[in-house]
């Protein structure tokens, strides 16, 4: 049957329910976009004889690979879109800079988007809040102190601080730190949030 | 909405407060506080009276109705009756949780207290989803949400909202000739 | 519980799909019993038992809902489809007497979904069908909702079982709204955590320098 690859990409997207981006799947859009080709070309030449032999009776087949055409179309702009959104939510999560290894799982187009994406909000979040502008990535939950205890993950090297302190992030090693300098290094993971 | 955020709205409630200090009024965005005397009872709002206590300036004196004796009343009352009875604060969850958590020196039989809040939680929870539950099977349309506090509608807030829609979807079905629409979807 | 950022597209409510959730991409995927009123030329290599050119008139075939909805025509005799099993009287009798008995996964799983996709064909029983669904979803309701309250750390995976995809939904709904809460009774509601991204990224490499 017409558009099983189609349906296995949507499939592919779909295992995947907390928001993860697996890799783009070059192999699997093109080898859509080239049953598209085949079905729109065998289209074109059925529709030919139709009119000019007058066989009408080619008309059921003719629909039955347009109602393909259009449900490749249809699986394949679920599939980017998806892919969109997830991109999207890296920028909430991550931060503006990804790890390389998520970069890779995205293709030219999608790289280019989530710059422009990056470019629209932080210029929003520029207009914001007077001349110093406001992040509002920072504060997802209300904050309870000025200043939280953490606990380093892993190695991170040398972080400067708000007075201009130069403090080493050392593995296991734990701290008293402005939240809205820590919060983003604790959502990928770099710190722990110690609560007593 | 997350219970943190239900929590932070909860901390603009006022409590009584007897600081340790002299401080003159202080002027904020959201109201004027203070002045404070050593001894004499203020009203602040409970983010400020947290912050004093943990900084140990101050005694908090407990909401009225966190009275063991008083909740045991509305514990009661809570179960011999079908529907929410009124509670006597919006906000009985998250004031119990936060004072108890950081003034239980302050407030009498602490841990009955929080035995109680519990018990009435658990009772109005199990009332909420029995009414959820008629709702749908009664196939109603609206519902009155007298006397719950937003903790409680917070909690299944999503679970009602997606049953809801649920009902829709199915009950629109029903209605002859919503499928002669062109159904067109690939 | 993190708040998540990312939020898939819904599927569609009423009897209209929506053209980019991926549950309804899925749902539409699901197979019918159809039977061709007319003859496909030239598409007879679809069908492997035939060795014909051309799919024959009264060719009875299993088509997915996308392609039905896309070739039936109430005017015009093309297709037409049949009722699975469940949706037919006799399954709907098992429904009415008890509907929490039935494992509606191994049934559906898209039971309701579907059920309301077929409403589209006309069929003599459609409204019987459209009240059958509706009954069911309400009989099975009180089941589903004290399930995802009480399962708490629990193995879900038996609760999950015989739910169908919106019921699993639902029962996924109302433990994210349980945990937050359970969550902030024991004071961790307002500890920052790790993207939920992150941590499965890392779980993900993880096993795949293993395997």
């Amino acid at each position: 049957m017409f558009c099983e690859k189609a349906v296995e990409l949507v499939r592919e997207l779909h295992r995947m329910t907390d928001g993860q981006l697996p890799a783009f799947n070059e192999d699997g859009i093109r080898q859509v976009l080239e049953e598209m080709k085949a079905l729109y070309e065998q289209n074109q030449s059925d529709v030919n004889e139709a009119k000019t032999e007058g066989k009408s009776e080619l008309i059921p087949t003719i629909k039955f690979r347009h109602c393909c055409l259009l449900r490749n179309q249809r699986c394949i702009a679920g599939y980017l879109y998806d892919r969109l959104l997830r991109i999207r939510a890296l920028r909430w999560e991550y931060g503006s800079v990804l790890p390389t290894t998520i970069r890779f799982h995205m293709c030219a187009e999608e790289l280019e988007w989530f710059n422009q994406y990056k470019k629209s909000l932080a210029t929003y979040m520029r207009s914001l809040g007077g001349d110093e502008g406001l992040d509002i990535t920072q504060d997802i939950k209300p904050p309870k102190s000025l200043y939280i205890e953490v606990r380093c993950l892993k190695d991170h090297g040398e972080f400067e601080i708000d007075d201009g302190t130069v403090i080493l992030l050392k593995k296991n090693s734990q701290h008293f730190l402005p939240r809205w300098k820590c919060e983003q290094l604790i959502r990928q993971g770099v710190l722990e949030h110690v609560i007593s | 909405m997350d219970p943190s955020e239900v929590e932070f709205l909860a901390e603009k409630e006022m409590v009584k407060i007897i600081p340790n200090f002299s401080l003159d009024k202080i002027y904020l965005i959201g109201g004027d506080l203070g002045p404070f005397n050593p001894g004499l009872t203020v009203e602040v709002p409970v983010w400020l009276a947290l912050n004093l206590k943990q900084r140990q300036k101050c005694r908090i004196v407990p909401p009225e109705w966190m009275d063991a004796d008083k909740l045991e009343e509305i514990r009661e009352q809570e179960r011999r009756e079908d529907t929410f009875t009124p509670i006597p604060s919006l906000h009985y969850m998250e004031l119990t949780k936060l004072l108890l958590n950081h003034a239980a020196d302050n407030i009498p039989r602490a841990d009955e207290i929080r035995t109680l809040v519990k018990d009435i939680w658990d009772t109005r929870i199990a009332k909420l989803r029995l009414s959820a539950d008629s709702f749908i099977n009664q196939q109603e349309a609206h519902a009155r949400l007298d006397n719950l506090t937003l903790m409680e509608i917070n909690t299944t807030r999503t679970f009602l909202l997606d049953s809801l829609n649920c009902m829709y979807k199915l009950r629109s079905n029903l209605q002859p000739g919503s499928g002669s629409g062109k159904a067109h979807d690939y | 519980m993190d708040t998540q950022s990312y939020m898939p597209v819904p599927p569609g409510v009423g009897m209209e799909e929506n053209f980019l959730s991926l549950d309804d991409i899925l749902l539409s995927h699901e197979r019918l019993p159809c039977k061709t009123d007319t003859s496909f030329p030239k598409l007879g290599f679809l069908e492997k038992t035939s060795e014909s050119h051309d799919i024959p008139e009264n060719t009875k075939m299993e088509m997915p809902l996308w392609m039905a909805k896309g070739l039936y025509e109430r005017k015009r005799h093309v297709i037409s489809v049949d009722l699975p099993k469940v949706y037919r009287e006799g399954w709907r009798t098992v429904f009415g007497a008890d509907a929490n008995m039935v494992d509606l996964h191994k049934m559906g799983p898209y039971y309701y979904g579907l059920g309301s996709q077929i409403l589209h064909f006309e069929n003599a029983e459609n409204p019987e069908i459209a009240q059958s669904i509706l009954q069911t979803f309400i009989g099975r309701f009180r089941r589903t909702m004290d399930s995802s309250q009480n399962a708490y750390n629990e193995d879900m995976s038996a609760l999950l079982e015989r739910l169908d995809c919106l019921e699993r939904a639902l029962f996924r709904s109302g433990q994210n709204g349980l945990n937050a809460f359970q969550l902030w009774e024991r004071g961790r509601a307002s500890q920052l955590t790790a993207s939920s991204l992150v941590t499965n990224y890392r779980k993900r490499k993880i096993t795949e320098l293993h395997s």
